[in-house]
């Protein structure tokens, strides 16, 4: 079964990704499915995203339906069909 | 006032808006593209959440400092070397009050809102580093320089 879910990505990360990625993901589903398909679309892209663990680099804000998602295990954060998945660099406004 | 606009804007006007009955200092911020030898700069933000983001911060800053009236003014958009970036307005009934507010509001801005810079010279772009990871992680890994 699979479910879709609306990725954006911001600033370097829209560069790299695109702004607005409608995924369909294998359900269930977790931020690490979305890390998945984002590397389908840049495999060299990745490494600005996440560590050689594979999971999001500290610097990188991750937003679940416009909530900052913290902790150490965000990647396996489930998702919800519908979801909207934000990533972004460090902010630089101002 | 919280705006995120493409259209630039007049300054004055909204310091003449801050003006209220026990209005005793209105200070401003008002932030420029600074001319370090580059030709203009693309501001990009994710709106909804920056938006929502700057009405809270104002919120807090008027229950912090006990301040009357807060604008926050953000441009987003192509920019050239004099143009404005952001402007901040605070009405409060003492200059104290009023500079603390103003300080605050920026320093929140730079650290938390969602918006970045990209600055184009000589056929290079690069983006504005951030240093601060949204004060989601803590400490933050410094954003390296991207040529392209």
């Amino acid at each position: 079964m699979k479910e879709s879910v609306r990725v954006r990505a911001f600033a370097r990360f829209r560069e790299l990704f695109g702004g607005t990625i409608e995924m369909d993901l294998p359900w269930p589903a977790t931020v690490r499915s979305v890390i998945r398909e984002l590397e389908k679309i840049n495999p060299a892209g990745l490494a600005e995203l996440v560590d050689n663990e594979g999971n999001l680099k500290k610097s990188v804000i991750l937003m679940i339906n416009r909530e900052r998602i913290m902790g150490p295990a965000r990647e396996d954060c489930p998702l919800r069909p519908g979801d909207e998945i934000a990533f972004y660099p460090p902010v630089a406004g101002g | 006032m919280i705006q995120i606009t493409g259209e630039d804007f007049d300054p004055g006007a909204f310091i003449e808006g801050a003006r209220k009955r026990g209005t005793g200092a209105v200070v401003s911020f008002l932030g420029i593209v600074r001319d370090d030898g580059i030709e203009r700069m693309e501001v990009e933000a994710f709106e909804e959440v920056a938006r929502s983001d700057l009405s809270v911060i104002a919120g807090e800053a008027m229950e912090k400092f006990q301040v009357q009236h807060v604008d926050i003014i953000h441009r987003v958009g192509s920019l050239r070397v004099g143009e404005n970036i952001v402007l901040i307005v605070v009405g409060a009934g003492h200059r104290k009050a009023a500079f603390l507010a103003c300080e605050y509001i920026i320093d929140r801005i730079k650290e938390y809102v969602p918006i970045w810079k990209k600055e184009y010279a000589n056929g290079e772009s690069r983006w504005v580093r951030g240093d601060h990871a949204g004060e989601v992680t803590g400490k933050s890994e410094r954003k390296k320089l991207v040529r392209q």
